[in-house]
């Protein structure tokens, strides 16, 4: 096939698969030996991969004795699943005891973590009591001062004035 | 004969289980060597498809059903043992696969045989989508519905598939 066929090489495909050509396709053969022999042999090919693909399955058969293994291997899980129930069973208890451990354990952790000893709780109350030494140094007059609230028209320095110095 | 195997015959809950598996015994080990390429990976996925449906025989009872299920489940246990064994899956040579038929004209034989080894190669190299379609495909009774059941797609779109397939192997295999 030369350059200027290589455009015909898809529809040469397609008609050896479809085992028809298009019009265009038909009218081109006329006038080119080098893709009429082409089809010819793409068409050979074509004949030789249909013959070929069914073999690449349909020539393997399962072995003689395939059934018969199936089914023992069948019988086989059937007797054990038969076997199994008081293995369920057992694992059923023994999951129930498990579970119940467990809820006792978990109860029994809150119950004591509810429970203080009266040490501890002591050591606890006299730490959220306890004032910094220098909480003392900070402390000025002030303070007092401030934590009072001034009615209106009064002032926080209100310092009251002897009598006789208003004389 | 074990006593399952005279059940599956006669009545009981295995009753109709082992006509089951000789009804789709072939199609069964054929879709599971299309993807393996060898037949004893091949029988242990279609024991196992077989298996799995005999624990859900109870609801697999009706033929058409069962045909359905089994081909499905066959073709992903197949894709994934494939995938398990990545490079360490062998496959059968096609003068393994044919080493007890006979052959009628050997000369001719034997050159469809290395063409036979050159295709599955080929195939092997087909993308995901195209390979899956021609693999179902090839096994007996495998039909374009079959092929869409299993993959879940479109009769049509397994049609055209199978054809894009069939194209790209003509244009390799010079």
């Amino acid at each position: 096939m030369n350059g200027a066929c290589e455009k015909w090489k898809d529809q040469l495909l397609e008609a050896a698969l479809a085992g028809a050509t298009t019009k265009d396709l038909e009218e081109h053969l006329r006038g080119c030996a080098k893709c009429s022999t082409e089809l010819d042999e793409v068409r050979a090919r074509a004949a030789r991969l249909d013959a070929l693909l069914p073999l690449v399955a349909r020539g393997a058969e399962p072995s003689a004795d395939f059934r018969a293994r199936v089914l023992a291997a069948a019988e086989a899980a059937s007797e054990g699943k038969r076997a199994r129930p008081w293995r369920a069973w057992t694992l059923a208890g023994a999951a129930a005891v498990v579970v119940v451990v467990l809820m006792v354990a978990v109860t029994w952790q809150r119950r004591t973590a509810r429970m203080i000893p009266g040490d501890e709780l002591a050591g606890a109350q006299k730490l959220a009591e306890w004032r910094a030494p220098s909480d003392g140094l900070l402390r000025t007059p002030g303070q007092e001062i401030l934590r009072t609230m001034p009615k209106l028209g009064e002032s926080y320095l209100n310092v009251p004035v002897k009598k006789d110095e208003e004389e | 004969m074990s006593a399952l195997i005279a059940r599956a015959e006669v009545h009981g809950p295995e009753a109709g289980f082992g006509e089951r598996i000789a009804e789709n015994q072939r199609r069964v080990f054929q879709i599971a060597y299309s993807v393996l390429g060898n037949s004893a990976d091949a029988e242990d996925a279609a024991q196992e498809a077989f298996l799995r449906a005999y624990q859900k025989f109870d609801s697999l009872r009706d033929a058409e059903k069962f045909r359905g299920w089994v081909n499905r489940i066959v073709f992903r246990l197949a894709l994934n043992r494939r995938r398990g064994h990545g490079r360490r899956l062998t496959r059968d040579t096609a003068w393994q696969m044919t080493e007890t038929r006979t052959m009628v004209d050997g000369a001719k034989d034997a050159e469809q045989l290395v063409m036979l080894d050159r295709l599955r190669r080929e195939i092997e190299r087909l993308p995901e989508k195209l390979r899956s379609v021609l693999q179902l495909s090839l096994a007996e009774e495998m039909e374009a519905a079959d092929v869409g059941a299993v993959l879940g797609i479109p009769e049509g779109t397994v049609r055209s598939r199978m054809h894009t397939a069939r194209k790209l192997l003509l244009e390799v295999m010079k």
